[in-house]
């Protein structure tokens, strides 16, 4: 078999048998790797079956490429080890050693027939190593004679040394790939090392002895569930050092509290003895405490740090799972380019490079339209006519170019043709011709701007006959899909030279699930992993069942539209830190794979949204964030749901609560106390001085009528000393008078709260500013 | 003599302002915009800009507190960068670029009318203050 009579043109064909050379050599290497995993004993069954069904494929794909030889060497193993399969006394002490010496002489053999010119001089090798593996059925040790005759069989076989003789057999290769059983004793092994044009370079090393390499296919849903989670697990560290940090605060505190018991014991010279050594006790067993707590707290603070690092190799590993080289999108636009030719008859040659770059499947697969388009437009329109280009000095073969390469984060992936450029004149005519410049723009318009606009849809879809149309025909649609992957296209042209187009990609992507739903007549989304159900939610209904389970319902038709919906709603169900709700949507579009983009810094208060993504026709979809959904749905919910996701608030740190009723002491200390703050009560105005001048306090809440000394007059207080001025200060009365308000403002009072007091209008009063 | 300051000159309700050059990124026909329905008027709606988030401002909110029609597809708007943050700012027309002596706050135009010179930095600074205090009320 010819080239000419293969479906290819010669550079695919090279390049589609670089890549059966690197399959064959990996699928060699599991058959060397299952013989040795075997020792000298037979191999298992399913060693066997595994080692039949790796060959099976590499005679598939030799026959594709078109190496009728490999196709019949690659039978023949099959066979070889079926029989080994059907009969066990087949293999014998020598046979894995023989097996492996034959594996390696072929992995050679295969190096040297994929390289360029590379068939046809190596049949006589061919011969040889045929000969070989024939003999893998037929032990020497069992059968001495059949070993000597296949020696001086193998001498008067002139070919299996002369490379000049070797001339194809394409009936024999044929007729032994048919399955017909194949001839006894042909040529022997003797000549194999030598005949082969390169030994193995790769011998089995110390790591291949050890185990077989198993291959795992996994969806790739289940690594994105993984990934997610490990996600998840990266938001519940931050909490945690939150909390340590807290931790840390308190253990200095403590160490603080400890020196003054100290120096108080110190400086009474009043006491008795017996209370002082009491006391002194006491201090010491509080300082031993201190300690410990403050190691601990180090301590964990270490962990977190290692957890830290762990989980970033776990997103890593994860990412690595994920990722493909760049050599089937390479091979894609062979096809393509051998496709094109084929219909237009442009001469034009496909060079690559970079190959082994590697990144995320999801980005390569989403890649193989924007390739095409832009071969489809160099061949359309970028290459001139052969005479053309030779009047021009150029070879009269176009070349496109690929190249792939990794650049940082990135991966940069530049598609290039040799042909005239892109006449920017003619463009910015075209431009404005169909209305999309004016004049006045036209003219301030420079190179640069005039190409950026052929990224621009806009210019493509207006396309009429002329030179320009189909030039920029889906040229929007690459930098449309490669902005939603989250990169970039860039367009550089040298009238006469050529065109380069440059892909600028992440390298993987943060890709998540979601479940997409329209409100209103715009498409949100919320992560996937948060929404467990789709239901439907009655007109007007408050609370919804779901699997036995009543749920309160969250209408976001009124939350991000206009007025409240009369009919029959389809909903999602929303779990976040183990409360579920009922989201109504207008219509549920389902789960789809998004690229979450942040919102960046001018929206981000805006905490309703966890990000937003890029829908395929470009438009902007906002990303709820499930923590918010729940904070509507309950909204006097535990502290768990004000997570780092919440409003913008005061970090939680110490706090001092003044009220004269007990209740409320231990009201304002459950909830505080479980949005991560340490209280302190006073019971008066005099107290709560007194106890401020001795321990700083990040947060005072105070009423405003107690005995001694009352809410305002202790605000003024803290006001007036200078180390306490700046100490924020929140009231809480059941006398919010506009007279009151004014003089709390007065005071720089950060909120004013009345009472009763809940949960949620403690949290808006210390989120205020 | 006063400064010259290379401006472009933008119509926007009906009022001519210019905008240095310098914190202009390129002059946009904005894609499909997207309403973020928590967000007070200043904020107009979202943008793809080359597959990044594109916030579009309001300029005759933040200056006037005059809220205009809503930001649409089509609409021309001004891509302006300060300090790391990129907003668009939507405006009805662009006039053209030009070189003008600038003093207090104000340029003249070929004509010798002044026109107001907008602040992009302190825009942007009204924007966030805004969109922050209403995140707060609805929390």
């Amino acid at each position: 078999m010819t080239d000419s009579e293969l479906d290819f043109d010669p550079e695919e064909l090279a390049m589609l048998r670089q890549l059966f050379r690197s399959e064959a050599q990996d699928a060699l290497e599991a058959v060397t790797e299952l013989v040795l995993a075997a020792g000298s004993a037979r191999p298992s069954r399913e060693a066997l079956t595994e080692m039949m069904r790796a060959t099976h494929t590499m005679k598939g794909a030799a026959g594709t490429v078109g190496l009728p030889v490999m196709v019949d060497l690659a039978h023949r193993l099959e066979n070889a080890f079926a029989a080994f399969g059907r009969d066990p006394a087949l293999w014998t002490a020598g046979t894995a050693d023989q097996l492996v010496e034959v594996i390696d002489t072929l992995r050679g053999f295969l190096d040297a027939m994929t390289a360029p010119g590379g068939e046809t001089q190596t049949t006589g090798a061919g011969d040889t190593l045929r000969a070989a593996i024939e003999q893998l059925r037929h032990p020497p040790a069992a059968d001495p004679a059949a070993t000597g005759d296949a020696t001086a069989a193998g001498r008067a076989h002139p070919r299996a040394e002369s490379v000049s003789d070797a001339v194809p057999r394409p009936t024999d290769a044929a007729e032994t790939v048919r399955g017909v059983a194949p001839a006894p004793a042909e040529p022997p092994p003797a000549a194999t090392a030598d005949a082969a044009p390169e030994p193995a370079s790769d011998a089995p090393s110390d790591a291949m002895l050890v185990e077989p390499k198993a291959w795992l296919r996994v969806e790739p849903e289940r690594v994105d569930e993984v990934m997610s989670s490990a996600g998840e697990l990266l938001f519940d560290r931050t909490r945690i050092e939150r909390r340590v940090q807290l931790l840390r605060t308190l253990a200095r505190d403590l160490a603080r509290t400890r020196q003054t018991l100290h120096d108080s014991i110190a400086d009474d010279a009043a006491m008795p003895a017996a209370l002082r050594n009491t006391l002194l006790d006491a201090e010491g067993e509080l300082a031993g405490q201190a300690a410990l707590l403050s190691q601990t707290t180090a301590a964990l603070l270490d962990e977190i740090e290692a957890l830290r690092r762990t989980i970033g190799e776990l997103q890593r590993g994860l990412t690595r799972i994920r990722m493909e080289s760049a050599r089937n999108l390479m091979l894609h636009a062979a096809r393509t380019l051998r496709a094109l030719r084929r219909a237009t008859g442009v001469k034009v040659e496909l060079r690559t490079s970079g190959e082994d770059t590697e990144f995320d499947k999801a980005v390569a697969e989403q890649l193989v339209d924007p390739i095409t388009q832009l071969l489809r437009n160099s061949v359309a329109h970028g290459i001139e006519p052969p005479e053309e280009r030779v009047a021009r000095g150029k070879p009269a073969v176009a070349t496109i170019a690929i190249r792939a390469r990794q650049d940082g984060n990135s991966l940069v992936l530049e598609v290039s043709d040799d042909g005239r450029g892109i006449d920017t004149a003619a463009l910015t005519r075209r431009l404005v011709a169909t209305g999309r410049w004016t004049t006045a723009r036209a003219r301030l318009a420079d190179d640069a701007d005039v190409l950026e606009a052929l990224l621009d849809t806009g210019v493509s879809t207006r396309g009429e006959a002329d030179e320009l149309a189909g030039r920029g025909v889906g040229i929007g649609l690459v930098r449309q899909t490669v902005a939603k992957l989250g990169g970039e296209v860039k367009i550089a042209s040298a009238a006469g030279k050529g065109t380069a187009f440059t892909l600028r990609l992440p390298l993987s992507t943060a890709l998540a699930q979601a479940m997409l739903f329209k409100v209103d007549g715009q498409v949100y989304a919320v992560s996937s992993v948060n929404v467990p159900d789709t239901t439907f939610v009655d007109a007007g209904a408050t609370v919804a069942t779901v699997r036995n389970d009543t749920l309160p319902v969250v209408r976001l038709e009124q939350l991000l539209g206009h007025g409240a919906a009369t009919e029959r709603r389809p909903a999602i169900v929303v779990t976040f830190a183990g409360k579920s709700l009922v989201c109504t949507a207008d219509k549920i579009i389902g789960a789809r794979e998004i690229v979450i983009k942040p919102l960046g810094p001018l929206l981000a208060p805006l905490t309703l949204y966890a990000g937003a993504t890029i829908s395929g026709s470009g438009k902007i979809q906002l990303i709820l964030d499930p923590a918010q959904l729940v904070r509507r749905a309950y909204p006097d919910g535990p502290a768990a749901l004000t997570g780092p996701s919440s409003a913008p608030m005061m970090l939680a740190g110490r706090a001092l609560v003044v009220d004269d009723s007990r209740a409320i002491r231990e009201a304002m200390t459950s909830m505080l106390g479980s949005e991560g703050w340490i209280v302190d009560v006073a019971e008066d105005g005099a107290r709560a001085l007194q106890m401020a001048r001795h321990q700083r306090y990040d947060l005072v809440v105070t009423d405003l009528e107690m005995p001694v000394l009352g809410g305002f007059e202790l605000i003024a207080r803290l006001r007036g000393d200078d180390r306490l001025a700046a100490t924020p200060v929140v009231v809480i009365t059941s006398r919010a008078s506009p007279e009151h308000r004014r003089r709390a403002r007065e005071l720089g009072v950060r909120a004013l709260v009345a009472k009763p007091i809940t949960r949620r209008k403690l949290l808006a009063a210390l989120a205020a500013r | 003599m006063a400064e010259l300051r290379n401006v472009i000159i933008v119509t926007i309700g009906g009022a001519r302002y210019a905008v240095e050059l310098r914190w202009v990124r390129e002059v946009v026909s904005l894609g499909f915009v997207t309403n973020v329905p928590t967000a007070p008027a200043a904020l107009g709606g979202v943008c793809n800009l080359h597959g990044a988030i594109l916030p579009v401002l309001d300029v005759g909110v933040l200056l006037a507190g005059v809220a205009a029609r809503p930001a649409r597809q089509g609409d021309s708007a001004l891509v302006v960068e300060v300090d790391a943050v990129v907003c668009a700012l939507r405006v009805d027309q662009v006039d053209h670029v030009a070189s003008l002596p600038e003093s207090r706050g104000e340029v003249m135009d070929a004509a010798g009318r002044p026109l107001v010179l907008l602040d992009p930095g302190r825009l942007i600074r009204r924007a966030l203050e805004l969109v922050t205090a209403d995140a707060e009320r609805v929390a």
